[in-house]
């Protein structure tokens, strides 16, 4: 039942002046400056055009974010950019390197395979037992290597936990995009048993990783290898995988989030994912709805594009582990009850500060992460206008 | 001892064949631990019997079988596509069936105890002939034993040096409180089954048409 407004709740003002809002985002200015330029700035007009405009995209959005008070739409655009943009950078390296998006044996035998997180809770067990990564890929040197993904998805955990899933992830940004594409979901109904599926697929992964000493799911469900790379088909087994990668890249990351405006992919079904809602545990970041401001509208359980927000969730504060920190709630509730909170303060105090605290968590990671991607990408972009070609 | 100690040195290998096949059953059925220690028993009497068989089998062939490809896929392949079977079975349609044993249904409840029994054995039988890579091992040095009996008994205290590494596996049981786990148990079951499946399937074919 929806409750009267308490007298003493107000929608919590996070609107900021221009100049305010100006002052507030100088720091992330600077600390974009140093770390995209890298301390110098270039003297080919191209690169320096490409670095202007990444900088600028980013500021501006960080402005906009802090003046409107809005999170959610201002992080898509980011993120869903920053998507399109691996990929573009992605296949234009494969291609140069290797002349197509697949991959020979002799690369993998090579260990010259780029790593990428989702293999990450695969590795783990084999690692502790046998000494041995199960990933044919380069433990420090070249594209994408193992320690240098580690290192960053150590980062990543410690600063925003699951909020990787709406802030750092390259693959997140398809699915978040397709479920933006229609006004109203076609598909309202999903059984909310569905949300243990991640789980199950990563103890079946993590199980057969172990026993098999090969990634199970980079090998046979790994939906983004449809934009990135893929095993040739030279064998019946290979063409079963890739015929079950495809399918899934059209159900979960296209079809689904489309008719259901919600993350299909990432939510009910990434592994990883379901793993990295373990280090919303120990992140200092989290979301919570005060109960005292809420009139149960349950307009955050409506909109949450990962299933996080439920009725239980709505009565007790804290949406459920698996909430990506995308901001979507905080910007719907037309009370300002939900709210991003720093662990171990009272909920409805000095919201500002603690969104503000963390969106420069979140979009610092953000916009280092993929800053070099998305610089990378628009040269590639304007190579192909130019030259008629990405590499 | 030469078996225990093979057994010993590499059971955490076969820990983890057999982990993907057990561990969904446990977090499925989500029992107490001492529950899941009787269940743990039942898949090793069932593994037992599969390593008891492929002794006298390892014994009579003089080791041939385990060079021998196509045989070998056929034999893994079928088990592979039993254990798959077993798996999705136990996914789909035990799924959800609690036992009735409230409510004075004592023969139905002594029915349901017994079918788990047999699902337990045949699991632990499939399981017992896949071949993982120590079993091999010990395949090959069984066949190089004398006699019939010394081929017995280097398999079951090849077992029993297995088996330690399995002593853990019932603790899952103190997770039982948390209940969407059976549910995740049963979902990891049917993942694993399809994947087996078509190891099994792909397999038998190629021991069909070499
Ligand atoms: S949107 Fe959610 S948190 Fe906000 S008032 Fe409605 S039910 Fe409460
Ligand atoms: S609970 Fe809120 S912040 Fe978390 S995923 Fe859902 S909408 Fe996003």
């Amino acid at each position: 039942m929806m409750k009267e407004h308490p007298p003493h709740a107000k929608p919590s003002e996070v609107r900021q002046s221009p100049g305010k809002s100006f002052l507030y985002a100088l720091p992330m200015m600077l600390l974009t400056l140093m770390m995209l330029s890298g301390g110098k700035i270039p003297a080919d007009p191209q690169r320096l055009f490409v670095l202007a405009v990444t900088y600028l995209f980013f500021n501006v959005l960080f402005f906009l974010m802090i003046h409107t008070g809005k999170t959610d739409r201002y992080r898509a655009t980011a993120f869903i950019t920053y998507a399109i943009l691996f990929i573009v950078s992605f296949i234009s390296h494969m291609f140069e390197a290797r002349g197509s998006m697949s991959l020979s044996q002799e690369k993998i035998i090579l260990c010259e395979v780029p790593f990428c997180h989702l293999v990450i809770p695969m590795t783990l067990i084999p690692a502790a037992f046998t000494k041995t990564i199960i990933f044919p890929g380069s433990i420090t040197g070249g594209f994408a290597s193992i320690a240098s993904m580690f290192v960053i998805w150590i980062g990543a955990s410690l600063s925003m936990g699951r909020g990787w899933c709406s802030w750092g992830c390259f693959f997140g940004g398809l699915d978040d995009a397709f479920s933006r594409i229609l006004k109203k979901p076609l598909i309202r109904k999903i059984d909310p048993r569905w949300n243990y599926l991640p789980w199950a697929v990563l103890l079946a992964v993590v199980l057969t990783a172990a026993a098999f000493l090969s990634p199970t799911y980079c090998e046979w469900l790994c939906p983004f290898k449809t934009v990135t790379e893929f095993q040739a088909v030279t064998s019946f087994k290979i063409l079963v995988q890739t015929i079950i990668f495809v399918s899934l890249f059209i159900a979960l990351v296209i079809v689904l989030p489309l008719l259901t405006k919600r993350r299909i992919q990432c939510s009910l079904f990434c592994p990883f994912g379901a793993m990295q809602g373990l280090t919303n545990r120990i992140n200092a970041f989290d979301v919570r709805i005060d109960p005292d401001s809420c009139i149960n509208c349950k307009r955050c359980m409506t909109a949450c594009p990962t299933f996080s927000v439920t009725e239980e969730s709505i009565r007790t504060g804290r949406p459920l582990m698996s909430c990506m920190k995308c901001g979507t709630c905080v910007d719907v509730c037309p009370k300002g009850a939900a709210s991003f909170h720093v662990r171990g303060t009272p909920v409805a105090v000095n919201r500002n500060i603690k969104r503000l605290l963390f969106l420069y968590a979140a979009f610092l990671f953000l916009a280092i992460f993929s800053g070099g991607t998305i610089q990378d990408g628009l040269s590639r972009i304007i190579r192909l206008i130019t030259t008629g070609s990405m590499i | 001892m030469q078996g225990f100690f093979l057994g010993l040195s590499s059971g955490a290998v076969c820990a983890a064949y057999c982990a993907p096949v057990l561990v969904p059953y446990l977090l499925g059925e989500g029992r107490s631990v001492l529950q899941n220690f009787s269940a743990l028993l039942q898949f090793l009497l069932g593994r037992l019997l599969g390593y008891l068989a492929f002794a006298v089998f390892a014994w009579g062939i003089h080791a041939s079988l385990p060079q021998d490809i196509a045989h070998r896929n056929l034999l893994i392949g079928a088990a592979y596509v039993l254990l798959a079977g077993l798996l999705i079975f136990y996914s789909f349609f035990k799924a959800g069936r609690a036992c009735p044993s409230a409510g004075g249904q004592e023969i139905d409840h002594r029915l349901c105890d017994s079918r788990s029994s047999l699902f337990l054995l045949s699991m632990g039988l499939a399981t017992g002939l896949n071949f993982c890579p120590p079993f091999l091992l010990a395949v090959v040095t069984a066949a190089d034993q004398a006699s019939l009996l010394q081929s017995l008994l280097f398999f079951l205290t090849f077992f029993l040096g297995t088996s330690v590494f399995l002593i853990p596996a019932p603790f899952l049981g103190l997770l039982r409180g948390f209940s969407p786990l059976h549910l995740i148990g049963k979902m990891a079951a049917g993942l694993i089954g399809a994947y087996y499946l078509f190891l099994g399937t792909t397999m038998l074919a190629g021991g069909l048409y070499r």
